[in-house]
């Protein structure tokens, strides 16, 4: 199993989440965040009071998904959170041991 | 203390216990027992049966344990008690069983301890969830702060086994003494609790999947209820009664809700096989289907959701009125705070215990009169009294036939939406079936549950939140939302905004259709109805009809593009509609659940809200009249003079959007008027009031250090301007606009001070009279104290206009500013093509549109205008 990380653009959410239901993945944790990479923040003005808008708003999406699915999802996000412009976001993958259903205690991919 | 209620008997099918019960015995016993009252309660679908044969089964068992291992002797010195639930005879199938050892020392605690153990080990092996507690009678008579609601639970303690006249000495004597003692104490303690309790609820019975025992209006506020009366019986000496706040018709819907929510919470316990109260979506399918509670057989999930608020509601008021009735009476503090209330009292309502009664009981059959009551309710914050409900609510009939229905209706509805005190008001008058009358497009959200991931509450009180979490903007004081609490505070007609509030979401109540879309309709009809003028009523529907637009594009879009950004302003139109709906929007986000509006979503908003208002700000020399909005705003400006068309358009021509989105079509027509008129006179003036400041419109030729000239005259005259647009068209006709306040109410106080003002205005800018000598008495004695320091910021931009260089000053504001700041960009050689000007408290924040000779300033001009602008704005005074 695979844990999939996603930091993405608020705005191209929901074509993620769409397109990753689409292939299968039906289980994923959302977190609404803040962050940079490469694309660094910058200062606007309202009224003449300044915001440094240093940390962007960005939406993480975590699921974790069997091996076989991980090249799909991968091509999946990439696809659908694509804009082209520098902010567009990074995938995280790591390996999970085990995973268990508490409601009925499945174990590894049955859990998932 | 409850008197010994006796739990009704099982029923004659009910199994005798094991005489000699083994374990496996005593817990078959208790499990096929627990599954007879399950088919009674099935075949029965009574609640309160159902409990009395639980607790009745559960005395059994308990009562045979006891003799067991802790067999009883007349002054043992010992006794088996139940609490809580139990003790009250209510025990839901899953509810715990709340047990007291009670001992006369704590000899005897240690001598039963080993006893203790084995009932409860054993009642927990039966399949019970056992609360146990030991305590001497000493213990008992204490109150302990840190445990008020053992005390609480001693309320309902029921002899079980063992030493009677112990429980008695506890029963009879320590327990009335001690509550007699601590009566304010456990009030005020039962009062933080439950206040507690309904704030995690967010104060509303309105919840889509309710919480039947802890939520507003479930179970636990009976108990509460019971509580009350119990203490204050025996506070004044009698032997406690249970009874709610009244014993009327009140009363007896109490009781009726009472049998409803038992019923659903056992069979929620039975259905989820656990101490579970939340009446989810699925369970309130299975309970409408089968009927359950509703005593006529099924009914849709809406029609049992409307079934079950009304039993909320009963009980919710109920225990509300005898709380506020209790503290009322106790509280020096809230005497106090009341006496202060008091004082608002007038010639038709009179405030007493912080409830409001009519002085004339006639006046409950008078539409206006209780109309003028839910604007007393808004502003002040007080509660119906009993009386005054069941008065109107016996004028229902006749105030629902005599309710105004058009343009007299809104001066009411405006006066409650406007209070800080609106939803409240609003629930008030939805209470009594008044607000659908009054405004009958609200009966189609009525007690509305639609379900979804999101929403927490009904339709109709997710709308009422909505205007309250506007109010409470205002005294919040949460930094997040400090900067939204001050554009409330710079809209110009809250009224409506939260009129669109009030009817943004009537449109769900059409099933199948775009709520939008139906919303809009259902607004249209209201203001139409209510007469409302044709910019007003334009401003209402385009909040309505918008009302999804910001948080679509905060969810779609990237809000750092500037496209989007551009996009956004365009279909705002103008910076005032931009502010209301984003006001609205963060009203309807955060009125979703408690936790809908994140810090997250309301940065974002924010940062959306100032990127398009900065935008409005640099694209205001924008002209394009024939593209989005600006090309309706042309047409309803020709529609009013249909056979002028060339000649409007032609006056059209050159100014910017934002002139014709930002001014009514009548207004414009006016302006029209005006600039035909110059050839014969070349200053026209129109001078009227506007939102309790005075408007003075002047329509005439460009000419140099004109803006100047106006500001410096207004100043002259003390003026003080708030704000102020300046625009030209292609044939250098200008139409200028300052809005001031008349400080020192010249204009007021004297009536033929107009005319000599306008006369000044006019003769100055004609160079008949010279402006120095209006400025001179002010620059004598003008000055004023600064409150809050604002620094001083100027900002250019020669990128976001293709023919004017933008200039953005933020200063302290103060008299005379816009003359200081205009007489510079004059004497830099600068002329004003476009002005927008405002003021935010102690903040001015000024925007020009700048050209010199012609052209754009060059980085150097600009340089040595910021430099001149700093010196004269340095100083906290003007300089001149």
């Amino acid at each position: 199993m695979t844990k999939l990380e996603a930091v993405i653009q608020p705005a191209r959410f929901e074509a993620v989440k769409d397109a990753l239901i689409e292939i299968g993945v039906e289980g994923m944790t959302v977190i609404e965040v803040r962050g940079h990479g490469r694309q660094k923040g910058h200062t606007e003005f309202y009224r003449g009071r300044e915001y440094i808008v240093d940390l962007l708003p960005k939406v993480k999406i975590e699921a974790v998904i069997p091996d076989a699915m991980v090249d799909k999802a991968v091509t999946t996000i990439t696809e659908a959170a694509r804009t082209g412009k520098i902010g567009d976001g990074k995938i995280f993958l790591s390996r999970i041991d085990d995973a268990v259903r508490i409601r009925n205690d499945e174990r590894g991919e049955n859990a998932l | 203390m409850s008197s010994e209620p006796q739990p009704r008997g099982l029923s004659s099918s009910g199994s005798p216990i094991p005489n000699q019960p083994a374990d496996g015995g005593l817990r078959n016993f208790y499990r096929q027992e627990f599954d007879r009252v399950h088919r009674d309660f099935v075949a029965t679908g009574s609640g309160l049966a159902a409990l009395s044969d639980r607790t009745r089964l559960v005395d059994k068992l308990a009562l045979t344990l006891w003799e067991q291992h802790l067999p009883s002797r007349p002054r043992c010195g010992y006794a088996l008690v139940a609490l809580g639930g139990y003790g009250r005879c209510e025990l839901f199938p899953h509810s715990d069983v709340d047990l007291l050892f009670l001992t006369e020392d704590e000899e005897k605690r240690d001598q039963i301890k080993e006893g203790v153990s084995s009932i409860c080990q054993q009642m927990w092996d039966c399949g019970l969830r056992v609360s146990p507690s030991t305590h001497t009678i000493a213990d008992c008579a204490r109150l302990n702060q840190e445990n008020i609601e053992f005390t609480l639970s001693l309320l309902d303690c029921r002899f079980l086994a063992g030493d009677r006249l112990l429980f008695d000495g506890l029963h009879e004597k320590k327990l009335p003494e001690l509550i007699a003692r601590e009566a304010d104490t456990l009030l005020q303690a039962l009062s933080s609790i439950t206040e507690a309790r309904h704030h995690r609820f967010g104060k509303t019975i309105f919840h889509l999947e309710p919480n039947l025992k802890d939520g507003p209006g479930g179970l636990r506020d009976c108990h509460v209820s019971r509580w009350i009366g119990m203490i204050l019986a025996l506070v004044a000496g009698n032997k406690p009664e249970v009874v709610g706040s009244s014993k009327n018709a009140a009363a007896s819907a109490v009781l009726e809700a009472i049998e409803f929510l038992s019923s659903i919470r056992c069979h929620l316990h039975y259905r989820h096989n656990r101490d579970d109260n939340n009446v989810t979506w699925s369970a309130q399918e299975e309970l409408a289907a089968r009927g359950i509670g509703t005593g006529s057989g099924p009914l849709s999930p809406a029609e049992w959701m409307r079934l079950y608020f009304g039993h909320a509601k009963a009980v919710y008021h109920d225990s509300g009125q005898l709380l506020k009735q209790v503290m009322e009476g106790r509280s020096s503090l809230y005497r106090s705070f009341q006496h202060w209330r008091s004082r608002v009292s007038n010639s038709e309502f009179s405030v007493v215990d912080g409830r409001v009664y009519l002085q004339q009981a006639a006046s409950a059959r008078d539409a206006e009169a209780v109309l003028r009551l839910f604007v007393f309710v808004a502003k002040h914050g007080v509660a119906l009294s009993a009386e005054a409900e069941r008065r109107i609510s016996e004028a229902h009939l006749r105030l629902v036939e005599t309710m105004p229905q058009d343009q007299s209706l809104w001066p009411y509805l405006r006066d409650i939406l406007t209070q800080p005190q609106a939803a409240n008001a609003l629930r008030a008058m939805h209470s009594l079936n008044l607000l659908t009358h009054a405004l009958p497009e609200f009966e189609a959200i009525n007690l509305l549950v639609l379900r979804d991931l999101y929403h927490r509450y009904t339709v109709d009180e997710h709308t009422l939140l909505a205007i309250d979490v506007l109010h409470q903007l205002k005294i919040d004081g949460d930094e997040v939302l400090r900067p939204f609490a001050e554009l409330l505070g710079e809209v110009e007609h809250p009224e409506l905004l939260y009129l669109a509030l009030l009817l943004h979401d009537t449109g769900k109540g059409l099933e199948g259709s775009d709520h939008v879309y139906s919303s809009l309709q259902f607004t249209q009809t209201a203001v139409k109805r209510l007469q409302f003028p044709e910019e007003d009523a334009r401003m209402v529907a385009f909040l309505v009809s918008s009302h999804l637009e910001i948080s679509s594009t905060m969810r779609r879009r990237d809000i750092y593009d500037p496209g989007t950004v551009a996009e956004l302003a365009d279909k705002m139109g103008t910076p005032e509609r931009l502010k209301m709906l984003t006001l609205l929007t963060l009203a309807d986000i955060k009125a979703v659940n408690p936790d809908a509006l994140t810090p997250w979503k309301a940065e974002n908003l924010w940062r959306l809200y100032a990127a398009t208002a900065n935008h409005f700000d640099r694209s205001a020399d924008i002209a394009g009249l024939d593209a989005g909005a600006s090309r309706g705003a042309v047409e309803r400006i020709i529609g009013l003079h249909p056979l002028r068309r060339s000649e409007i358009l032609h006056f059209l021509d050159g100014l910017p959007q934002r002139y014709v989105l930002s001014h009514p079509a009548e207004q414009v027509v006016q302006h029209f008027r005006l600039s035909r008129q110059l050839a014969t006179e070349v200053v026209q003036l129109q001078l009227q009031p506007h939102s309790g400041q005075c408007e003075l419109t002047v329509v005439t030729t460009d000419r140099a250090g004109l803006f100047r000239t106006l500001a410096g005259i207004l100043f002259g005259w003390g003026m003080d301007i708030t704000k102020a647009t300046a625009f030209s068209n292609s044939s250098g006709v200008v139409v200028d606009s300052f809005y001031f306040k008349d400080r020192f109410r010249t204009l007021e106080v004297n009536p033929s001070e107009r005319e000599c003002f306008l006369r000044s205005v006019r003769d100055i800018l004609l160079g008949e009279a010279p402006l120095e000598k209006l400025l001179e008495s002010r620059l004598r004695g003008d000055r004023q104290p600064v409150k809050l320091a604002v620094g001083t910021r100027i900002r250019h931009d020669n990128e976001c206009s293709a023919r004017n260089s933008l200039l953005e000053i933020v200063t302290q504001d103060r008299p005379g500013l816009l003359h200081t700041i205009s007489s510079t960009l004059t004497e830099e050689g600068c002329s004003i093509e476009v002005a927008l000007i405002d003021t935010e408290g102690p903040l001015a924040h000024d925007v020009f549109y700048l050209t010199r000779n012609g052209n754009k300033l060059t980085s150097e001009q600009m340089r040595d205008l910021e430099w001149a602008l700093a010196g004269e704005l340095s100083d906290s005074l003007p300089t001149w």
